[in-house]
């Protein structure tokens, strides 16, 4: 039976309540606990499904595809960060040899009445910005073509400053205030106060593989190849641009190298594609270089944010006071970290975005929350070694065991098991012997820091498997794996709920065609949305392959179960191989379909965990080395732990670069970043990378689902940083102002 | 570019070195420059057939081809008594640049300013009018003043320097061998080259004499591997003498004064805290002469 029921779904958390399609589910019983339960594929390490393909140069990515014919785009951007482009030379542009069509602001695109407004601007107000795009047969012609433009850019007056946009009140976005009890009474009244003004740097995703997309008409037609995250957000807003049915437009995303929160949706990228392939009746490709990948394809926004934290000779924190300036970026969604990781009763917010001629952010890996955790973190400890506190300690003190914004449960939280087993870990008890002088000469100390996120997912989304005469089974999901092992992940499930072996089990995704909806790879929901429906998909066509095995065998299926390809009676008077069952479909399939159940009702659902950072410190030459950092996240039921290791190095790596390494660097004059390249913003090194060691609370979140696993996109990402800068406080007594650390701002930290 | 051309002898590179023509050796600094317009040769001289990537024995000393790659130099047996040029060989860039990248180009490649690398500005040194960085962003230029303060790029520039290596240049009119120091200049208004090479010039090698009893190299980098020096030392002692020379502190490679290693580099104000690392790595490098 189907019915449609209203489920409270998060994302980032923004809450929203949304009609969700429940049918039964033949797997509504949840798996038991990891310990209890004897599992053939879930809890074991599985190698990458798509693992060889990538690291031997088979993948194939969206910026590999060639098609005969196809056109390559080129695209002129504003040198300044405020600017009017007083003319564009379209006609001259027009005639160099190999150009097929240019774009500008004001040309039609799109569905009738449709323009380019919105995805070139004559007026830009970041440098980057694009102006125009020209089309040609080879990506030199298209360059020469842009040259051609002779574009007339006249620069403006442009604001790069907090300060200055403050007095302006330049504000992208309505400033944000956040109230609850009384701030300024408790703190005052309380035993102990710190306040901390820090800076945190943009970031900006740096996925090996570009934003891009390659599109082809055929007819009324389209099919785009593009390197997003989101395949059915791209088909809608290319519907949508187009005037189109949706079934008309095939989006297919096989490889992706690649997101960490960008390629949300159908980008200019798609949008130029698909118009210019639409004018010149050829397919047409738009790669970004690494300039403008650098320049323009949004970032996680730069904050200076001040945090005023009091507490009590216990060791309660009585308020939290944290205010932000935004570099023309979201504060997040839904509740500040800094209001509802521990239990506060007094509490103040006030957040402002600002409206710099910079470039506007998106999401990047827990948007609003990483940036607010590194802050808040260092506060926390602050506020610890000033009550005399042992930083863990004082954060187990605070433990609160509700979400204090909506005063809702959690479904479950295991974060109280994480400090535990990742102090055991890193050895915290001990971490003052770091203190005595080392033989090297450095100096070093251990840091902690906390970390809340949501990751819930929820409907909709589908799976169905069908099972051939082969004895393989395939598993058709609407994933776009972004190289997070979400494939992976999905054919590990399928496989324990199959009685199969992993092997047996195939795993498609990347496309629209079949039009079997997973949501966008975002929030952490890919895992929590998806794999529930898997299992229920599997839940059906191991109950029909065990029906027809008691034609097969003669007995009753009810007598009959499935262990990694072995079909077996109670009493093992019966243990046959499946193919015995399978060999007998001819052409016939079995198919099973299924789907993600509502959320639970009253509860929140979010992701916890803590990690250590220990750092080595050369105080001469002002270097910062992170030497080993152990993790240990409340994710809910881990599936592949070897993925989920992945997951949680590469969200530490990436942290690494936000604490140590990246930041964009604006020229005044022009107001250009001067570090658009990556011989310049620099990314971490496998040098850069420390010893890692990772665990789980490993605690399924039955309320959640019938999987009971919550996300790891974003949580790994979340905490590093503020464990490496309270590392440096630990060795060296002093605070940095800001991030990236650089040497020139330790040198000045040490000083 | 229009035309490449991949000559077997030094005497057929040099006769195809004229008017728009680059030399290349591993081209990893040359595409860059094309890339973003700071070069534009109609021919590329790829010089990697042209014989002179060879380390050989010189009488007491050695001489090292300039097509020789980073990764060769940093690997070879022949030069483990001149360890500083080993380690700067090693310390410089990433592996797979090392393999490709060549002694001759990494002596005569360009300052990594970004604002002389961006494509948005046309600084003083590429031939304009302002030094940006003066104005602009420079936490990571030289410690020198004047009209253009990018700072020297090259690992093994003040490695060769304190080793007393000579600069072997060839033309189609014939040889000259000049002290390493003495391949560079400050630019001036009538000429912002930074070398002294002139045109149809080709650095061909280096020539290194008896070894020091001693060198080291330290640098100090924007990350643990794969970037420039912020700030390099070289050092090297014979008999009692010692000998220091840095990168990234003046846009050429400069010789330091062992008693006084910030001599005649003041600072520019976003710069300054580089002097203090000049300081450390220099006490560094001459402890680990012994």
């Amino acid at each position: 039976m189907a019915r449609l029921v209203k489920s409270v779904v998060e994302m980032e958390g923004r809450i929203s309540e949304r009609w969700a399609l429940v049918e039964d589910d033949e797997a509504a019983e949840p798996w038991p606990d990891p310990l209890d339960g004897d599992f053939a594929a879930v809890g074991r390490p599985a190698p990458r499904l798509d693992g060889a393909k990538r690291v031997t140069g088979q993948a194939r990515y969206t910026v590999d595809i060639q098609l005969p014919g196809m056109l390559h785009v080129e695209v002129l951007r504003s040198p300044f960060a405020h600017a009017r482009v007083k003319s564009l030379d379209v006609e001259q542009a027009k005639t160099v040899p190999g150009v097929r069509a240019v774009l500008t602001p004001d040309s039609p695109a799109g569905a009738e009445g449709g323009s380019c407004a919105g995805l070139l601007f004559a007026e830009p107000d970041y440098a980057g910005c694009p102006i125009a795009a020209v089309a040609a047969d080879t990506p030199e012609a298209a360059r020469a073509g842009v040259i051609a433009l002779s574009a007339d850019i006249e620069q403006l007056p442009h604001i790069l400053d907090y300060e200055e946009a403050l007095s302006r009140e330049l504000f992208e976005m309505d400033p944000r205030e956040t109230l609850r009890g009384d701030f300024e009474s408790a703190y005052a009244a309380a035993d102990a106060r710190v306040e901390l003004t820090f800076e945190t740097p943009t970031e900006i995703h740096s996925a090996l593989e570009p934003h891009s997309c390659v599109a082809r008409w055929d007819g009324d037609e389209l099919t785009v190849w593009a390197s997003t995250k989101a395949m059915f957000g791209t088909r809608a807003g290319l519907a949508r641009a187009f005037g189109m049915p949706q079934d008309q437009v095939r989006v297919l995303v096989e490889f992706v190298g690649g997101s960490f929160g960008a390629k949300a949706a159908a980008g200019k990228e798609a949008l130029f594609a698909a118009e210019l392939a639409r004018q010149t009746g050829r397919p047409v490709r738009v790669a970004n270089d690494r300039h403008a990948e650098l320049n323009d394809t949004g970032n996680r926004p730069p904050t200076r944010q001040t945090m005023r934290l009091a507490g009590n000779k216990d060791g309660k924190l009585v308020a939290v006071e944290a205010e932000s300036l935004i570099g023309r970026g979201s504060p997040g969604f839904g509740a500040s970290p800094a209001f509802v990781l521990y239990r506060v009763e007094n509490v103040y917010g006030l957040d402002a975005s600002l409206k710099l001629n910079v470039r506007p952010a998106n999401a990047f890996r827990a948007p609003g929350t990483m940036e607010r955790i590194t802050v808040l973190e260092q506060a926390i400890d602050d506020l610890a070694l000033e009550l005399g506190f042992d930083p863990l300690e004082f954060r187990r003190r605070n433990h609160v065991d509700f979400d204090q914004a909506s005063g809702e449960p959690y479904s479950s939280k295991a974060l109280l098991d994480c400090y535990e087993r990742v102090a055991e870990l890193a050895g915290w008890a001990e971490r003052d012997r770091l203190l005595r002088p080392h033989p090297d000469g450095l100096l070093r100390g251990m840091g902690c820091a906390t970390q809340i996120w949501g990751g819930g997912g929820g409907p909709p989304s589908h799976a169905t498997i069908r099972l051939g005469g082969d004895g393989i089974a395939t598993v058709v999901t609407g994933i776009q794996d972004v190289g997070t092992g979400t494939l992976t992940a999905a054919q590990v499930v399928a496989a324990e709920e199959l009685g199969l072996p992993v092997a047996q089990v195939r795993v498609t995704g990347g496309d629209t065609q079949p039009n079997i909806y997973a949501p966008l790879a975002a929030g952490s929901m890919t895992v929590p949305s998806v794999m529930p429906a898997v299992r229920s998909a599997a839940a059906v066509v191991r109950r029909k392959l065990l029906q027809l095995a008691g034609d097969v065998f003669e007995v009753s299926p009810d007598d009959l179960s499935i262990r990694e390809g072995q079909i077996r009676s109670k009493d093992r008077s019966l243990d046959r191989p499946y193919s015995e069952v399978t060999e007998k479909l001819g052409n016939a399939t079995i198919d099973g379909s299924g789907s993600r159940g509502p959320n639970p009702t009253g509860k929140r659902v979010n992701t916890f965990g803590c990690q250590i950072a220990q750092v080595a410190i050369d105080t001469a030459v002002g270097e910062v080395r992170v030497e080993h950092v152990w993790a240990v996240h409340d994710v809910g039921r881990v599936v592949n732990p070897l993925g989920a290791s992945s997951q949680v190095e590469g969200g530490i790596i990436q942290a690494i670069g936000f604490a140590l390494s990246e930041d964009r660097v604006f020229d005044p004059t022009t107001g250009a970043p001067t570090n658009a390249w990556l011989d310049d913003y620099k990314v971490p090194t496998i040098a850069d990378t420390p010893e890692i060691t990772v665990d789980f609370a490993h605690k399924p979140d039955y309320e959640l689902s019938n999987v009971g696993s919550k996300g790891l996109g974003e949580p790994p990402i979340i905490p590093t940083a503020a464990a490496i800068v309270n590392a440096f406080r630990h060795a060296t007594g002093r605070r940095v102002t800001g991030m990236p650390m650089t040497r020139k701002r330790v040198l000045e930290a040490l000083a | 570019v229009t035309a490449y051309a991949r000559p077997s002898s030094l005497d057929e590179a040099l006769a195809l070195l004229g008017d728009g023509a680059a030399p290349m050796g591993g081209g990893t600094d040359l595409a860059g420059q094309i890339d973003r317009g700071l070069a534009s040769p109609a021919t590329i001289v790829d010089l990697q057939d042209a014989g002179i990537g060879a380390i050989e024995r010189d009488g007491d000393g050695i001489v090292v081809g300039a097509t020789a790659t980073l990764a060769e130099i940093a690997e070879a047996t022949e030069l483990v008594s001149y360890m500083v040029f080993r380690q700067a060989a090693l310390a410089a860039a990433s592996a797979l640049l090392r393999n490709t990248g060549t002694l001759g180009g990494n002596l005569c490649q360009h300052t990594r300013c970004w604002y002389y690398r961006g494509v948005e500005w046309n600084c003083w040194l590429g031939g304009g009018e302002t030094c940006y960085a003066q104005i602009g962003e420079h936490w990571k230029h030289g410690l020198q003043t004047g009209d253009c303060i990018s700072a020297h790029p090259s690992d093994l520039a003040p490695a060769l320097h304190v080793l007393g290596g000579t600069v072997l240049v060839r033309s189609l009119g014939g040889e000259r061998e000049l002290a390493l120091l003495d391949l560079y200049r400050r630019p001036t208004s009538d000429n912002r080259s930074l070398v002294t090479l002139a045109p149809g010039e080709l650095v061909v090698g280096v020539r290194l004499p008896v070894p020091p009893d001693a060198s080291a190299y330290e640098r100090a980098g924007e990350r643990q591997a794969f970037s420039f020096p912020l700030v390099s030392v070289a050092a090297a002692k014979r008999g009692g003498e010692v000998t220091l020379a840095a990168a990234g502190v003046a846009n050429i490679p400069v010789g330091l004064d062992p008693a006084d290693p910030l001599r005649d580099l003041p600072g520019n104000p976003q710069s300054e805290w580089k002097r203090k690392v000049l300081t450390a790595l220099a006490e560094r490098a001459v402890a680990h002469l012994g």
